[in-house]
């Protein structure tokens, strides 16, 4: 048996987050021999060494992986699970032989799977190490430790045959980050991309699978989900092509609201052997659907130029409705008495006599309906609005700003 | 040509009281109303009348007509205002607030329409319509219940579309035959509180302004506005309906008439026979020989001025209370103004004769004026809650509550909220709310500001500098007073609404002391104080060893040693002058009678220390005791100032200062000290000044004096000390220090047994035992009972040190071995039936004495002990075999404080001393043989930091195994070395000795942690921020 231990530590810089469920898949192409642990995975490599042209090849490979997911795992590699996960913890980066085994009685107390409240047990018995705890009878220690803890040290040592679940690699991939801080900037998003989409790779690898598209959701404190389907003109599993293409998508992405969290969604497998690099057009496409079509007429005619209309809760006018991604969901407001479409900036009336003007005097029917609001920010509204009518029974929407000069705010339709 | 408006009362109107939601002080409100002539104003808070007193004082103030309502929310209908017409209204109102508050849980409520069964006779409903179909319904409900008494509100405020909504209420109104009224759901004063009312609803919502929305008001017409506007919205007759329903509230607060409870009484006794034969009672058994003269002068004289005011019920209601105690064995003893009288000291309320000191008794006079008698009493802490149980035992749950302490923003809460509110993030808000420790001046939270990293110029910093300026003093909650309890003779809700608290099975009502004292309801303070604990503890255990009976009154007084003792600030453990501030003034004050222990306890406070009082005191009696007289500003201010040496130091002295030196009558004397203790608001305070200016001028002071009065009274502000309460805190001071210095073993003891209380830990407690060679005894499964106990002249610790031994298991190992004594581990562990929890606290805390080798045995040994098998005796033979490492002393050391908090070994600093010689530190001890103002490093266990009021330094105790080493470190040096300054255990400091009046201090340069030397050692000091 050869067992890989890999041990992520929860402070360690570079592992903002971590998903050990992506990181079974990922591992399946060294291995179907995968154990999850709380914090890192045990791998069994016996029968791969083979494959892979030796132990060091395979460490190479996934040394490899890791860097480019940007992991930093602690490594530990022995005959038993056990003492290659101990190893891991206090001695990363070595190898245990079957006949070094015995070192373990030097290793401390505390790779123990036990309680604080155990390990404070021991350290003020004066034990420090697991040979002290072995040099004590073994019956007196089982009655207050518990025999699993003697077992464990066993196993460990190989005197004991270890039990363990395996990992089941599920048909699909479906892997959500937490993001450890709400992220604003897609770019800040690449990263994580990165590291889902080599995990997607190994998956399909060791499954000799690919994929015709993927989904990739953002999901937001509030609000629903913002989702992103990339479809393929062919399969594929080359990490290189799919982060090109979800890159090219996520640049063009502008976010509505901070991303907490981050998934990574491949349904559509394909068994498929290697390198066929025809290229097939897919005939199947089209389905007619609004935010397809939002996305091609942003294609055509320019992002900035095909918006959503959302209300929104502020007393200011100017401010009660803002331009939205074409499919963002709409809050529950009701919209008062005012016009539907405002003027981009409100045009000041001329007075004459004591009203305002506009084509001729106008006649104030309804009103004043006061606004005071927005101290908070740079543009705040003190005005008094009414409903004007003017001489050719047109109806405005005007307001006083400050009880001084007037302005026209939007039409009525 | 001009006609003036119609005339209009405001029936709608919520002040801060209506908490985050009101944008005004009940004041202000009034102040406004009266100041734009409306005929009266409601206030009518959310299910509360928290604020009416205020506003009641304000209105009596300008003669100006106030009506009390409440606004309620119904939990099946709509909102309603009532309003009460008359004193049955007002305790029907009081007791449906009552109803609605006791269902909720604290600060909310809860109230259905079928609660409000009878229809509150004396009581006016405005209905809140929702205009929509649910307001037909409530209409019905109200001209059921409230039949001609019932209004439908129109609130126009410049909304979208004021004209239908008038229609609207109009068809409502014709619909249910209900008349319709004017009001203006006024949330503020002036519309300038908009922006303040927005961060309200912010900071209720726990959002940020700016994601409020809708939430926030459209604008800011909510507030009080003028007549002449409301004219030209309202119709005619809609304000004409405002009069009508003020014309029939015609309840005020002047009308309540507080009644003492009556069952203090014995049969055919009238209150005032029963009381003067209750003082006749108490001076035979003061005054065994006969009463002295001046004392029967004293009593004569003060029973005309209870007689006056007829306050006997109010002393024979403390009088149960306190006999209640005695009764049962707990100390208690009385202070406040009332309670330093010669009827009081007859009655044993208080312990201090009159004889003791005669300056004390002219106080009694202020129950003269129009305050209520106020007597606090301190009962011991750890029994106060049986008293508790007695007074509502005896006078029932609806005639007894405690009194409410309105919570109010301070500085660090304020900006905390505002800025949240306006968007700062957590980080940023925490960083300028913790810097404002220092803030003393509000000009400073632009500095604060710039270090932040925010632009003080920035709109969102003047926002936040202007908000937090207004939200200053605004309340936030009521929570429960200490102690302070109000007695009723009926129901008490018929005076004043009663909520919950936070504590099960404990009620608050909605007014707080001022409240109380301005409305003249009683209330009688009982507080806990932990020293008497340990002063009746120590009296139990000199009876039960010498059979010589002590009690407050017994100790002799004016005992040279004592004084001595305390001249040289050996005063660790004893009552009030053992902090560290006090114990730096005792070699300078120098006190030598009782009175200097009455100043020394007074002047050592934030109020005199920012008066600038302590050094003109401490000269004027260096003066006196060379022969020099005092010159005062003026003669007439002997009278005041005389027994303080021409220095105000009192409370009670500014009081009479204000009066006597610039003509201020009692009462607005006495406003001057709320406006100080309380909110005060900036143009009241002017007020004061250039009443106090000119009263002064006046009277032929100068202006510099006069200014040099006003800045002490400012700098008084809300900490000056009362005399009346310094002085019952001298007695418990003087007869504490007599048991330290005579009865030392025995003070250790009753101090440890009545932990947790006191400046000190146990572990300083017994370091300063040790240094006056008092033999410590360790705990000991053989020996110690749960107490620490006197064992000849010797003390030993008791089982209550162990950490994480249950107190019933140490009982009932002490029954086991009273028994028997312990043969062995098993023996102790089945008879005394311990868990294995208790049994690890005893090994771990090694006090199985003889019983077990060493701790890691005895650990070893316990964590074999099978529970389940309770009867198992005898230990199987392999255990006996296991042979764990001995601990060495270091190790045994650090194990104490893990398991006791304490060790008796060495100190841990002398294991470290030749590690800390190579640093070259040194000793506490060899410090006092360093010259002054030398460099030298100083290391020690850091037991104590302490920020004292004016907050531009940090005190440092630092503990070695010689003793204490006071470190200050000012402003500069913490601000740079923070870290080593609140992380570190164990810390070096580099500093120079200061030396003034035998006080060494060292003044800190540069701090160093050196925690890592101490390993694993639990040390934690007592930090007083």
């Amino acid at each position: 048996m050869q067992w890989i231990a890999l041990y992520f530590p929860p402070s360690a810089a570079s592992t903002p987050s971590c998903s050990f469920e992506g990181m079974a898949l990922w591992a399946g192409r060294f291995t179907p021999h995968i154990v999850l642990r709380d914090a890192g995975l045990l791998l069994e490599v016996e029968a791969s060494l083979t494959l892979f042209g030796g132990l060091p090849a395979l460490m190479h490979a996934l040394k490899t992986d890791l860097s480019a997911m940007a992991y930093s795992a602690q490594i530990g590699i022995a005959p038993t699970a056990r003492a290659a996960w101990w190893l891991a913890l206090i001695s990363p980066g070595r190898i245990l032989q079957t006949a070094q085994l015995p070192l373990i009685s030097k290793f401390p107390l505390h790779v123990l799977a036990c309680s604080d409240k155990q390990l404070a047990f021991f350290e003020s018995l004066g034990l420090h190490n697991i040979g002290d705890l072995l040099r004590l009878p073994r019956a007196a220690v089982a009655e207050r430790c518990g025999q699993a803890l003697l077992d464990s040290i066993d196993e460990a040592l190989g005197k004991r045959a270890e039990a363990h679940v395996f990992f089941e690699a599920p048909a699909q991939f479906d892997v959500r980050v937490e993001l450890p801080a709400e992220v604003t900037q897609v770019e800040a998003l690449n990263f994580v991309l990165n590291r889902l989409l080599i995990q997607l790779c190994a998956f399909l690898g060791g499954r000799l699978a690919a994929i015709r598209g993927f989904e990739i959701r953002f999901e937001h404190r509030d609000i629903a989900a913002t989702r992103l389907t990339i479809g393929l003109l062919r399969p594929s599993r080359d990490t290189g092509h799919l982060t090109l293409l979800a890159r090219e998508r996520l640049g063009h992405l502008r976010l509505t609201a901070p991303v907490r969290a981050f998934s990574l969604h491949a349904r559509d497998l394909v068994q498929w052997g290697g390198e066929n690099n025809s290229l097939l057009q897919d005939e199947t496409t089209e389905a007619e659907e609004w935010p397809k079509l939002a996305e091609q007429l942003r294609a055509r005619l320019g992002a900035e130029n095909v918006q959503g209309l959302q209300l929104q809760a502020d007393h200011r006018p100017e401010a009660a409705s803002q331009m939205v991604e074409p499919n963002s969901l709409s809050a529950e407001l009701r919209y008062p008495l005012r016009p539907l479409w405002l003027l981009p900036q409100p045009e000041p009336l001329r007075e004459q006599g004591a009203g305002p003007y506009y084509k001729g005097a106008l006649k104030l029917i309804a009103g004043p309906e006061r606004i005071r609001s927005g101290w908070w920010d740079a543009k705040p509204a003190s005005r008094d609005y009414f409903i004007a009518q003017t001489q050719d029974q047109a109806l405005l929407w005007i307001y006083r700003e400050n009880g001084r000069s007037w302005y026209l705010h939007g039409h009525f339709a | 040509m001009s006609r003036l408006p119609p005339a209009y009362a405001e029936l709608h109107c919520l002040s801060n009281f209506s908490f985050l939601r009101g944008a005004s002080h009940p004041e202000e409100l009034v102040e406004e109303a009266k100041a734009k002539n409306y005929l009266a104003l409601a206030l009518t808070d959310e299910c509360s009348v928290a604020g009416v007193v205020r506003a009641h004082m304000e209105a009596k103030r300008h003669g100006f007509k106030l009506i009390i309502g409440s606004e309620i929310r119904f939990d099946d209908g709509p909102k309603m205002v009532f309003l009460a017409q008359d004193r049955e209204g007002y305790a029907n109102l009081c007791t449906l607030i009552t109803t609605a508050r006791r269902k909720a849980p604290k600060g909310r409520y809860s109230l259905r329409l079928s609660d409000v069964k009878n229809g509150l006779p004396g009581c006016i409903a405005l209905l809140i319509p929702n205009l929509d179909e649910r307001d037909v319904g409530a209409a019905a409900w109200l001209n059921e219940y409230f039949p001609e008494r019932a209004w439908i509100v129109a609130e126009l405020l410049l909304g979208a579309d004021d004209r239908a909504q008038l229609l609207a209420l109009r068809e409502l109104a014709r619909q249910t035959k209900l008349p319709l009224v004017a009001a203006g759901d006024v949330h503020m004063h002036q519309r300038a509180r908009q922006m303040l009312q927005d961060t309200l609803t912010a900071i209720r919502l726990g959002k940020r302004i700016d994601s409020c929305g809708h939430a926030l008001f459209p604008n800011g017409e909510r507030h009080l506005r003028l007549r002449a506007h409301l004219a030209e919205i309202y119709p005619a007759d809609l304000l004409e309906q405002t009069v009508r329903i003020a014309e029939q509230c015609n309840f005020s607060l002047a009308e309540l008439r507080y009644e003492y409870p009556d069952e203090i009484l014995p049969p055919g006794e009238t209150v005032r026979s029963h009381f003067h034969k209750e003082v006749e009672r108490g001076l035979w058994r003061r005054y065994p020989e006969g009463t002295p003269p001046a004392v029967a002068h004293q009593i004569a004289h003060e029973l005309a001025i209870i007689a006056a005011k007829n306050y006997e019920p109010y002393f024979l209601t403390v009088l149960d209370i306190v006999n209640f105690a005695r009764g049962k064995g707990i100390l208690c003893q009385g202070r406040g103004s009332s309670a330093n009288s010669a009827v009081c000291y007859a009655l044993h309320i208080t312990s201090i004769d009159p004889n003791r000191s005669n300056m004390l008794f002219e106080r009694f006079i202020s129950i003269a004026r129009d305050e209520p008698p106020d007597i606090d009493v301190d009962f011991e802490h750890d029994r106060r809650e049986e008293v508790i149980q007695y007074i509502y035992e005896r006078y029932g749950r609806d005639r007894a509550a405690l009194a409410a302490t309105v919570i109010r923003y301070r500085k660090r809460s304020a900006v905390r909220d505002v800025g949240k509110a306006l968007g700062f993030d957590e980080q940023e808000v925490d960083q300028l709310a913790k810097s404002l420790v220092w803030w003393d001046r509000p000009g400073n939270l632009r500095e604060r500001l710039t270090q932040g990293g925010i632009d003080p110029h920035s709109l969102r910093a003047q926002q936040l500098f202007e908000l937090t300026g207004q939200i200053l003093g605004f309340p936030r909650h009521l929570s429960q007073h200490v102690g302070g309890f109000v007695i009723a003779r009926d129901c008490l809700s018929h005076f004043v609404p009663i909520e919950n608290a936070s504590m099960k099975d404990r009620c608050v009502i909605q007014w707080e002391k001022d409240d109380l004292e301005a409305i003249g309801l009683m209330k009688i303070d009982v507080l806990a104080l932990g020293m008497l604990s340990v002063i009746r503890r120590a009296f139990d255990y000199v009876k039960a060893r010498d059979a010589t009976e002590l009690s407050l009154g017994s100790i002799p007084e004016g005992d040279k040693d004592v004084y001595e003792m305390i001249q040289r600030a050996d005063t660790v453990g004893v009552f009030q002058i053992e902090s560290r501030a006090q114990m730096s003034m005792l070699p300078r004050l120098l006190p030598e009678n009782y009175y200097d222990l009455v100043v020394q306890i007074a002047i050592v406070r934030p109020g005199p220390i920012q008066g600038g009082m302590v050094h003109p005191y401490l000269a004027a009696r260096e003066n006196v005791r060379r022969g020099g007289t005092i010159r005062y500003a003026h003669p007439e201010l002997e009278e005041v100032l005389g027994r303080t040496l021409g220095v105000p130091i009192f409370q009670e002295q500014v009081m009479q200062l204000v009066i006597k030196a610039a003509g201020f009558s009692a009462e607005r004397a006495d406003q001057l000290r709320r406006s100080m203790a309380s909110w005060h608001k900036q143009g009241t305070m002017d007020q004061f000044e250039r009443e106090l200016l000119e009263g002064m001028q006046a009277r032929g002071y100068s202006e510099s004096f006069s200014r040099q009065i006003w800045s002490q009274i400012c700098g008084f502000g809300e900490y000056g000390f009362p005399e009346s309460h310094s002085a019952s805190f001298a007695l418990l001071a003087y007869c504490s220090s007599w048991l330290k210095y005579h009865h030392p073993t025995v003070f250790l003891a009753a101090l440890l047994n009545s932990q947790p209380m006191g400046f000190y830990s146990p572990s300083q407690l017994l370091q300063d035992a040790r240094r006056h060679n008092i033999e410590l005894l360790a705990v000991d499964v053989s020996h110690s009972d749960w107490d620490c106990t006197l064992e000849g002249p010797a003390l030993r610790l008791g089982l209550r040190h162990v950490k994480g031994l249950s107190k019933n298991g140490a009982q009932r190992l002490v029954a086991a071995r009273i028994e028997h004594p312990f043969s062995d581990l098993n023996d102790l562990a089945a008879r005394a039936q311990l868990g294995k929890k208790d049994l690890q606290a005893l090994a771990g805390s090694n006090s199985f004495g003889i019983l077990s080798a060493h701790r890691r045995q005895a650990l070893w040994q316990v964590a074999g002990i099978d529970n389940s098998l309770p009867l198992l005796r005898g230990l199987p033979e392999k255990d006996k075999l296991t042979v764990l490492p001995t601990p060495t002393e270091a190790q045994n050391i650090w194990a104490d404080y893990a398991h006791l908090g304490w060790s008796l070994g060495r100190h841990p600093l002398a294991l470290l001393r030749p590690r800390l010689k190579s640093m070259r530190s040194v000793s506490a001890e060899e410090l006092h043989a360093c010259p002054p103002n030398s460099n030298v490093w100083v290391s020690g266990l850091v037991t104590g930091r302490q920020r004292p009021g004016d907050g531009n330094t940090i005190f440092l105790t630092l503990e070695d195994e010689t003793g204490n080493t006071n470190v200050i470190v000012w402003h500069r040096v913490a601000e740079m070395q923070r870290e080593a300054l609140l992380g570190a255990r164990l810390l070096s400091v580099w500093g120079t000795i200061e030396r003034s009046s035998g006080v060494l201090h060292l003044v800190a340069r540069e701090l160093r942690d050196h925690s890592a030397l101490l390993g694993k050692l639990d040390v934690r000091s007592r930090d007083f921020h």
